[in-house]
């Protein structure tokens, strides 16, 4: 069975509703056309998870299918806090999702074990907070507090987490799923090695002797990868290093967008539910700002020097 | 002598605060906005050897334009490494290279203590904020902590109503009990309005500075708890000549710090 298809095909085959799933991107690399298709499947109760959270989190949680979150940080960046996110929590807008709440250190640690087959890792973080004394549906689960059998010092060990699925974007795949990036790397590849296995959307898709000129650049290996996508454009309105900028203006549509409740169910119904696929968002994107707007974002090139792996 | 011009603006101040905590050769983890100035501030100037990070995974970057975000695109090209969060957060922070990490928050305590996860109560929150991201293990970790903050009585607190991130939690000895790394912990609480310092022993901020055009009497009454001030307060000095070139002709000849001033930073 080729795992190459296509995002409408990987998000029913392989997400699950009531799954955990990891999704990478850190305004980098966002996975948005899986993000899109997933609300479009209106698949139910997700538990979402990733450090510094954004848009895309924000979006979900306005979409109603998450039920719970495992997170860090969420907000909109310079276009400040989460209005899905706030209307959730604040109002139960549309539901009141649950949050467990840990730091960018203690969650990308967790993912680490779980990627490494650890049952849980100590960390130095969250001790003498309030982060401590909130807990959600881990329950007394979030976290164990000991005295290091080594020191005496008192220790704190988060649990290994292994979600049922991670989506990551990256910038090149090869047909069996060996997924190479380059530039910030967020919780990327712990995140998704963790994962029991993984949907790849990628830029492009190269041959096996494309990879192997710069093998020191794959974060997942074929095994663990279940689908593999060519989806250009699909971290928009995200960046991909080398391939094109940050949409800021989009981010900005976004913001006012998501601060009524009708403006963000308008915004999903024009640029998700209406919205056939990936090429459809792009031809929308073309035709509503002008095919100007769109060249502007790709990316300039400079190349570094090759390098050679031979010996 | 130094010249110091008078036509700045308060967030260049500011930024020329937190430049000046920063020593020549000093690991430093930023964010974004006056952090980042603040650093290269002291880059240009008397700390050419210092070192900048972003959580997100970079180190060393060579931005063209102030990045608006730790993930910014900006700051991939020209970077001496490029790796991810358990690399910066895991490998540097938590191991203890990092000398200086700059915060804010909504709400910042006479200890330190930061909020950026809620106002009002947790459960029936006022106003859910972001929550702690990379803030509380950079509080926990790094061996001096820059608050920046704006200088009124809510934004500043006695207690917060949460805290993300910990300064000195209850006071002296706390991060001892709690088995935080020794040599850690706030340093300054750069404001609007002054720069507070962090008293040895009660671990209280107190006012070591206050800015050109105010006065102590001003500070105190702004401040929510009973502001101790220091034998020798006197003025902040303003910006020097030469840090507000690398600001202006340097780091940000879009001037895009004219931002803080709407978010009341004056």
């Amino acid at each position: 069975m080729g795992k190459v298809m296509t995002m409408k095909q990987a998000i029913a085959s392989h997400v699950n509703d009531e799954d955990l799933v990891f999704i990478g991107g850190y305004i980098c690399r966002t996975p948005f056309a899986a993000i899109h298709e997933i609300i479009r499947q209106k698949k139910k109760d997700l538990t979402i998870t990733r450090s510094n959270a954004a848009d895309d989190f924000d979006m979900m949680i306005g979409a109603g299918i998450v039920k719970r979150f495992i997170g860090t940080f969420l907000s909109l960046g310079v276009y400040g806090l989460g209005r899905c996110y706030r209307r959730s929590i604040e109002k139960g807008i549309p539901r009141k999702i649950e949050v467990e709440e840990y730091t960018n250190l203690s969650l990308p640690m967790m993912l680490l074990a779980g990627s490494m087959g650890m049952p849980f890792v100590p960390v130095r973080d969250m001790l003498g907070t309030d982060l401590l004394k909130i807990k959600a549906f881990m329950g007394e689960k979030k976290y164990k507090l000991i005295d290091s059998p080594f020191d005496g010092k008192p220790t704190l060990l988060v649990p290994a987490l292994n979600p049922d699925i991670a989506i990551i974007h990256v910038q090149q795949a090869d047909e069996d799923g060996n997924a190479q990036i380059w530039g910030i790397g967020g919780d990327c590849k712990v995140g998704a090695n963790a994962a029991r296995k993984v949907i790849v959307s990628c830029e492009r898709i190269v041959d096996r002797d494309t990879i192997g000129k710069d093998p020191s650049r794959t974060i997942v290996p074929s095994f663990k990868v279940a689908a593999v996508i060519e989806e250009p454009y699909g971290a928009h309105p995200g960046y991909t290093p080398g391939f094109y900028d940050v949409d800021f203006a989009f981010g900005a549509l976004y913001q006012k967008a998501s601060n009524t409740l009708e403006g963000f169910n308008d915004f999903l119904k024009e640029w998700v539910f209406d919205i056939e696929d990936r090429t459809d968002y792009i031809q929308h994107y073309i035709q509503t700002f002008g095919y100007s707007r769109f060249k502007e974002l790709q990316a300039r090139f400079d190349y570094g020097y090759p390098v050679s792996y031979e010996y | 002598m130094h010249r110091h011009p008078d036509d700045y603006i308060k967030p260049e101040l500011m930024a020329c605060c937190g430049a000046r905590e920063i020593k020549d050769g000093d690991v430093v983890i930023v964010g974004t906005g006056f952090p980042t100035m603040a650093a290269n501030i002291a880059k240009y100037t008397h700390a050419p050897n210092a070192t900048l990070m972003q959580e997100s995974g970079v180190f060393d970057a060579r931005p063209r334009r102030p990045a608006l975000s730790v993930g910014d695109p900006c700051l991939n090209p020209g970077a001496a490494m490029i790796g991810g969060l358990v690399d910066i957060m895991g490998m540097f922070l938590q191991a203890g290279w990092i000398d200086v990490g700059f915060l804010s928050g909504s709400q910042v305590d006479k200890f330190g203590n930061i909020n950026t996860t809620v106002i009002g109560d947790y459960n029936k929150p006022k106003s859910r904020l972001p929550g702690s991201g990379g803030a509380n293990p950079i509080g926990s970790l790094a061996k001096k902590v820059l608050i920046i903050a704006l200088h009124n009585k809510k934004r500043l607190a006695e207690h917060v109503d949460f805290i993300t991130t910990p300064g000195y939690i209850d006071g002296p000895g706390s991060r001892e009990k709690w088995g935080l790394p020794d040599d850690t912990g706030p340093h300054v609480i750069i404001t609007n309005k002054a720069v507070m310092r962090f008293d040895k022993d009660t671990k209280e901020a107190y006012l070591a500075t206050y800015h050109p055009d105010t006065s102590v009497d001003e500070i105190i009454s702004l401040t929510p708890w009973e502001l101790k001030v220091a034998d020798d307060v006197h003025e902040t000095e303003p910006p020097r000549e030469e840090e507000l070139k690398v600001l202006r002709e340097v780091l940000d000849p879009q001037r895009m710090i004219r931002i803080y001033e709407a978010r009341g930073y004056v």
